[in-house]
């Protein structure tokens, strides 16, 4: 199995860059997921790995060898789609038989190589079915099969589960997780999930308006995000963020929350006076038993069974706080009460949104 | 599922909403049909007929002037048709590509032939390709000939010319047709065959054909139906002092031989109806034919 490699990778269509550089080493064998929101250049990137954009700048290698220039079809990739691409008039055999036509093999190994392919996916019940006689779930198991066939140095998936309902999407989840293990192949996978992300990822790679936000294993991202964007794209629901201001000695002000102070924090005892922060709390930061707390009033709670959520402010006009109340199911809307939380969990971050440590 | 009754009143309603399209289809459609089918069993010349049980039919296999114009309109038919076929969805590929510039000038000059009026394209071509015309003086200009082609004189060539001009006028339209087909087509299919390393002519054969199967099937049966009623080009190009199919009958169609038979000479409505006749059983045969080749298998 190949790694990729990036560098200084970009893409401009006109005067309009939407790539704008991107250096990046994935290892053999990684499962990286680029995940970032819609227009971030996530699915374009794959796509100039892939070789369906050009590359407007930069170099792109795979196994080493310089990419760039080199034809879709010979740079040792197979890619799976998020509307699955399958052709509709050939059966599941035809699907995933077709490209090895033509790469010269004989009927006998073609035959084999689907067999294969259809035991590891399963599929062999459905081998003699056209797409449009299968499932969301097993269309998306024929665009694995067909990619698998082709055995390429690196898998390339672009939002393959996005077209699937939520509980298929846990299920095919698992497929692909189970499958890598399976393959032991290199896999760049695409999503705007950031579940998906998590789940999924050795490695993940934060993309924003074509630039690397932050790159690292999924919990690296949660517990120690380089930004606010990383830190508020990264976990579900998303963290909250309070305005604070540094007092003397690094203790924090809440303006939003009638001047509560904190304690200070290993960040802020470096800070001067006055300086304007933002600090970034968790929902499951709050707990009962920390040491801080914030007198909000609840607007709404969501009971997911094994925990619940409560969305609450400050007073009448303020920002609303997501707080997990773990399996309490006490809390009614319109009820006032203290969010006690921990306060050296809190995250800092300065003015530019840049996270201090 | 629970079944919505109409009341009586909103049936009538219905019906009453309905009877003004009906009644003009049944004078202008229903009736002329029926009529000619009954018409197609009388023999005799103009109002002197009689009912003549299949006479029509046994004149039919007995008569040279038919028999040309049924070999004619199918030459036409088995050359001109799949030709056009071929260029309307070479042209709609072309022109789909969206890294081509002018797609739309393209698609507008390729789509415009069809719009223009029949009788003033048919002089042009007349004109153009008459043995001093601009096609001929071309053609040697470019010493691709040496002496002028006999366009409108010759039977072969002018069994080619109007192969040239109805391709010419109907290839843009059913280009249209495989235009919108190919659009709906989801551009990773294609993009998924490109990395899998399918070369572009299997792209073309084994992706773009068949997918748009339904499509070439309509187009098929479209074209076959307006070419077995061709009548204006060879009433018009190949016109020779006023009487078309020349020279010799050699363009003559069924539509023009009906024309001939009602018109031109002394009026046979009863053998008209009954070549008119013809060309519906040949419609409905070759439709079923085409059908039956395009079908599903299993």
């Amino acid at each position: 199995m190949s790694g990729v490699t990036l560098r200084g990778v970009r893409k401009s269509y006109g005067g309009l860059e939407v790539i704008k550089g991107v250096d990046l080493d994935i290892a053999p064998r990684e499962f990286v997921v680029f995940v970032g929101p819609s227009g971030c250049g996530k699915s374009t990137l794959l796509r100039m790995i892939a070789g369906l954009e050009e590359i407007s700048g930069g170099e792109l290698q795979i196994g080493g060898t310089r990419m760039n220039e080199v034809d879709p079809s010979a740079r040792g990739i197979a890619m799976v789609f998020q509307t699955y691409a399958l052709y509709p008039h050939m059966t599941v055999r035809e699907n995933m038989g077709f490209a090895l036509r033509f790469a010269g093999l004989s009927k006998a190994e073609i035959d084999k190589q689907v067999m294969e392919a259809a035991r590891v996916l399963e599929l062999e019940p459905l081998l003699d079915r056209k797409p449009k006689a299968l499932s969301g779930g097993q269309r998306q198991r024929v665009a694995i099969g067909r990619a698998i066939v082709r055995h390429p140095q690196v898998f390339l998936f672009d939002e393959p589960l996005s077209n699937l309902d939520a509980e298929l999407r846990v299920h095919m989840r698992i497929e692909i997780a189970r499958l890598h293990k399976k393959l032991n192949a290199t896999i760049i996978y695409v999503t705007h999930d950031q579940v998906e992300a998590m789940t999924l990822a050795d490695k993940i790679v934060v993309l924003r308006a074509g630039v690397v936000e932050q790159v690292g294993s999924p919990l690296t991202l949660y517990d120690d995000p380089d930004n606010l964007f990383v830190a508020g794209f990264i976990g579900s629901p998303k963290m909250n963020f309070l305005p604070a201001v540094v007092d003397a000695g690094g203790a924090l002000r809440l303006p939003d929350h009638g001047d509560q102070i904190l304690p200070a924090l290993p960040a802020s005892a470096k800070l001067s006076s006055g300086t304007q922060v933002t600090l970034g709390l968790r929902p499951e930061h709050f707990r009962p038993d920390g040491a801080a707390g914030l007198r909000l009033t609840v607007d709404l709670v969501e009971h997911l069974g094994g925990e619940s959520f409560a969305y609450a402010r400050h007073g009448e006009g303020g920002e609303v706080i997501t707080v997990s109340t773990g399996d309490s199911r006490a809390l009614e809307s319109g009820q006032s009460f203290d969010a006690r939380f921990d306060p050296s969990k809190a995250l800092l971050f300065n003015a530019q949104g840049l996270r201090l440590r | 599922m629970g079944k919505f009754r109409l009341g009586r009143s909103e049936n009538v309603y219905a019906w009453l909403f309905l009877a003004p399209a009906l009644t003009l289809l049944a004078i202008f459609m229903v009736y002329p049909i029926l009529w000619s089918l009954w018409m197609s069993f009388q023999t005799g010349k103009g109002v002197n007929t009689q009912f003549g049980g299949l006479a029509n039919i046994y004149r039919l296999t007995q008569d040279p002037v038919f028999l040309r114009a049924l070999t004619n309109t199918l030459i036409f038919l088995i050359i001109q048709v799949p030709i056009m076929i071929v260029l309307a969805i070479l042209a709609a590929v072309a022109l789909n590509d969206p890294k081509l510039r002018g797609r739309a000038f393209f698609r507008t000059a390729i789509f415009l032939p069809c719009v223009t009026s029949l009788v003033a394209y048919s002089v042009l071509f007349k004109s153009m390709f008459a043995t001093d015309g601009v096609v001929n003086d071309t053609l040697m200009w470019l010493h691709i000939i040496s002496s002028p082609i006999p366009w409108l004189a010759q039977p072969f060539w002018a069994k080619c010319l109007i192969i040239i001009a109805i391709t010419w006028r109907w290839t843009g339209y059913n280009m249209i047709f495989f235009l919108a087909a190919l659009q709906n087509i989801d551009r990773s299919i294609y993009e998924a065959a490109r990395i899998d390393g399918v070369p572009a002519w299997a792209r073309f054969v084994y992706l773009t054909v068949p997918m748009l199967k339904p499509v070439i099937l309509f187009t098929t049966v479209i074209s076959t139906i307006g070419t077995l009623q061709l009548f204006d080009e060879v009433n018009n190009i190949t016109a020779s002092g006023g009487v078309g199919g020349a020279p010799a009958d050699s363009t003559l169609t069924l539509s023009l031989y009906i024309y001939n038979l009602t018109f031109r000479f002394m009026p046979s409505l009863g053998y008209a109806a009954t070549v008119s006749y013809v060309i519906v059983v040949l419609v409905a045969l070759l439709t079923a034919l085409q059908f039956f080749v395009a079908r599903e298998r299993k």
